[in-house]
């Protein structure tokens, strides 16, 4: 009898401890305000203004140095594993590699539940069979898949609430992107650039998985910008969308960038500027209207995607309080737009040697040196095809007035080559390879986001696939290719601490607050990692 | 009972090899010679096989030079068709999604390139590896089937991955393009490490000379001259220094004649690992 009294005893006790999750509801809202519950993270790059700052400051600079492991999460799969979770009232949700999907337990990484959409064969997706996450509302969370569909998940159960055909996989049309939830639509947008998809941009209706609108982001005949496009090339165009936008509520306007013109290194069968590939698109969140556009790279030849995170800024330029766009662009400038309107007001680079482009002029257009295209034989460029940065995450602190960005300092020798189109394979028309004797190299570097002046570098041993998150405590997390997960001090670059975690990180750095607990969360290789103070 | 199912299955296996080799002995290129055929297969290689190939065939860190008529792993048409398509098991090469007609068109452009049938090397093979395992040192720094030093790459493969030429320029002028060393499969993109001189300046100045194994912003993996594996922490050394250049010297001809440099080529180009 007594022992069954202790028994009953530590039960009661155990349940007054544990972490009692009712159905969580997150409303649009809670999504607009997200940067005030710094508890949770509640969208791919932590608020609309895709900062990927936390309020959160346990972890400051002072105690950084005693950062711990708390949990590891296996997911299944190695290689690169993109995903930023979000974390909702106690609860993490993550995508994994090959259409897998999980809800942890925040305190202990104890999986609650794991789904996979079942991959059809001959997905062809250009760079891994990645998946960046979910964006989720009310109950339910949402997930684009690498066989072009988009779903809808039960937070609870993973039970899949619906279930929709965007476009067809065999054409080699695949879905990487974390979706953007705003107000009762999930926006996506597809890949495929290196096989000659055509572009889109898509919203569909949270409850029912209808399709609300579509972007094209290549033009089709009798629309404006198809002149823009030699012959039938727009056919077979590219200008994917495979990476999160931002938005602002009060233009109502989603900001979307969008990657190369196909096939991405011969231009020869594409004359003309190719829009809109490689530019900033400002969307009507409710029709999909296009409101302006602006293209950073036209006519690329060189694979610069300019899927990078547009960082929206309201400060004041030239004496006037402006509504600003900052991207830091895979073609080495770093750029500042009105984003009400599109105009160009700077862009300055902020890779060492580059030599594609003399400099932006004022009227937006790069002024291209002549002699940079690819030929047979090859062309040295800078930056190379993977470019100043790429899709992984840099983040604005508003404490230090610094962007953070992950930089990569690599040329490499493009060639071209007329190619056949054949539907679902590759269409790159060509090839790139590193300059050869040149030793690459990476850093995280902190700029001024609106004169371009360069603040410090952390230097990488390797060019970098993963971004960086900020905090209230003054400290900025990134992860390098060679498996190091850093701490940097975000006023100096110093760091404060470091771990290897044993694969190149492949994704930027999320945080949460549970129980009174900060916890900094990282994946790489086939496994996510939490960390906070012990 | 054993001994039987043994023997029938490899009555089955051989049945099965002749009429596999005598299938594809049948199979010829239909696009054999066609120009443009040539020309797109050109086109499919760059974008596909030359990240490891190299950007003409030649060869690169991974892949063994296809201009050089060695074709390790069949000759015929057939053979070629297969190696592309089907990848070889146990290799680096993997299987190629392709339609037939593009894997025609990349045997077509490969013919076009490649030297033919290979005429072996006029050396003495016998006084090459006498040589290697001797008077020109070359087993101080290299491996073949476990003899040897373990400085330099493994050379046990080599004459199935490497040109005559190739190995040619790596013997006269090492500097020129240094070997490729271990890659990270994890990461997609990177780069392979290089078999570079790298230079350990350690605080009390002390410098170890060596090859990395590998490195990041915060250490250091050296094996050295001494043949002992320094595992440095970067806070601990005042300098790292990457030479850019390879720590084999040039074997130029005061140091191995032209003949002799024939019995070593002759020597290396068997090692196939076989």
């Amino acid at each position: 009898m007594k022992m069954a009294t202790i028994r009953v005893t530590l039960a009661v006790a155990g349940l007054m401890t544990a972490a009692v999750i009712g159905r969580s509801q997150v409303s649009y809202n809670r999504i607009l305000k997200a940067a005030e519950e710094p508890q949770n993270w509640l969208t791919y790059s932590g608020d609309y203004k895709s900062w990927r700052y936390s309020k959160l400051e346990q972890i400051n600079t002072s105690n950084a140095g005693n950062l711990a492991l708390q949990w590891a999460f296996q997911s299944a799969d190695l290689g690169q594993f993109e995903t930023t979770p979000l974390e909702i009232d106690g609860v993490l949700y993550g995508t994994g590699q090959d259409n897998r999907a999980f809800a942890l337990d925040a305190r202990t990484g104890r999986a609650i539940w794991r789904y996979q959409r079942r991959l059809p064969d001959k997905v062809q997706a250009c760079c891994g069979m990645v998946n960046r996450g979910f964006a989720a509302l009310g109950e339910h969370l949402f997930m684009a898949t690498l066989d072009g569909h988009v779903m809808s998940l039960d937070m609870q159960t993973g039970n899949v609430i619906w279930d929709v055909e965007a476009a067809d996989y065999r054409q080699a049309y695949v879905f990487t992107v974390a979706p953007l939830l705003v107000k009762d639509k999930i926006i996506v947008g597809i890949a495929g650039g290196e096989y000659g998809v055509r572009g889109f941009i898509d919203a569909y209706y949270a409850d029912s998985g209808k399709r609300a609108w579509r972007f094209y982001t290549v033009p089709g005949p009798g629309e404006p910008g198809h002149e823009t496009w030699a012959g039938d090339s727009w056919k077979t165009g590219g200008a994917p969308a495979w990476i999160t936008g931002s938005y602002d509520p009060e233009l109502n306007l989603i900001y979307w960038p969008t990657g190369n013109p196909s096939p991405s290194n011969n231009g020869l069968e594409r004359g003309g500027d190719n829009l809109y590939s490689n530019s900033m698109l400002a969307l009507d969140a409710d029709t999909g209207k296009l409101k302006w556009h602006y293209q950073f790279t036209p006519h690329d030849l060189h694979d610069y995607d300019s899927t990078q995170i547009p960082v929206l800024l309201d400060a004041p330029w030239q004496g006037q309080p402006r509504k600003l766009l900052v991207q830091a662009n895979r073609n080495g400038f770093l750029y500042v737009l009105d984003r009400t309107n599109g105009k160009f007001l700077s862009a300055k680079p902020f890779f060492t040697r580059l030599n594609w482009a003399k400099e932006i002029g004022s009227d937006g257009r790069p002024v291209v040196v002549p002699g940079s295209e690819p030929t047979l034989e090859g062309t040295r460029t800078c930056p190379g095809a993977l470019g100043a940065t790429n899709w992984f995450s840099p983040s604005y602190s508003p404490e230090t007035g610094l962007l953070y960005v992950a930089a990569a300092e690599e040329c490499d020798v493009f060639t071209n080559a007329p190619q056949k189109y054949h539907e679902g394979h590759d269409f790159m028309g060509s090839v790139y390879v590193p300059a050869t004797g040149e030793k690459t190299w990476g850093a995280l570097r902190a700029f001024d986001p609106f004169t371009g002046e360069k603040k410090w570098e952390f230097k990488y041993f390797t060019p970098p696939n993963g971004g960086s998150l900020s905090t209230a405590g003054g400290v900025v997390f990134a992860g390098d290719s060679d498996g190091n997960f850093l701490a940097l001090d975000a006023r100096t670059g110093k760091d404060l601490w470091h771990i290897q975690i044993g694969a190149a990180v492949y994704s930027s750095p999320m945080t949460y607050a549970l129980d009174g607990r900060q916890y900094v969360v990282i994946p790489a290789g086939g496994t996510l990692f939490a960390f906070a103070l012990p | 009972m054993m001994r039987v199912g043994y023997v029938y299955f490899a009555a089955c296996a051989l049945t099965w090899t002749t009429q596999a080799l005598g299938q594809e002995k049948e199979i010829q290129n239909p696009l054999a010679g066609d120009q443009s055929a040539i020309k797109e297969g050109s086109s499919l290689f760059r974008a596909n096989c030359s990240p490891c190939h190299g950007l003409n065939a030649g060869g690169g860190g991974r892949g063994p030079d296809l201009r050089a008529g060695l074709w390790v792993h069949g000759a015929s048409d057939a053979a070629i068709f297969r190696t592309i398509s089907q990848g070889v098991p146990g290799t680096e090469m993997p299987a190629n999604p392709f339609e037939d007609s593009e894997v025609w068109a990349l045997v077509a452009y490969l013919r076009s390139v490649s030297a033919g049938t290979k005429t072996p090397v006029a050396g003495d093979s016998a006084q090459g590896e006498r040589l290697f395992f001797g008077k020109a040192g070359c087993a101080q720094c290299h491996m073949v089937k476990g003899r040897g030093g373990r400085l330099g790459p493994d050379l046990t493969r080599v004459g199935a991955a490497r040109s005559v030429e190739y190995l040619t320029e790596s013997i006269r002028e090492p500097d020129k393009e240094l070997s490729l060393a271990m890659s990270d499969p994890n990461n997609h993109y990177g780069i392979p490490a290089e078999y570079d001189t790298v230079t350990a300046v350690t605080k009390e100045g002390e410098r170890v000379i060596g090859v990395a194994k590998n490195e990041d912003a915060f250490s250091l993996q050296l094996l050295g001259q001494d043949d002992k594996l320094h595992l440095f922490l970067k806070k601990d050394l005042r300098d790292v220094i990457h030479e850019r250049r390879s720590l084999m010297p040039a074997y130029t001809e005061s140091r191995l004649s032209n003949q002799e440099l024939q019995h070593l080529l002759a020597y290396l180009s068997r090692q196939r690992g076989e």
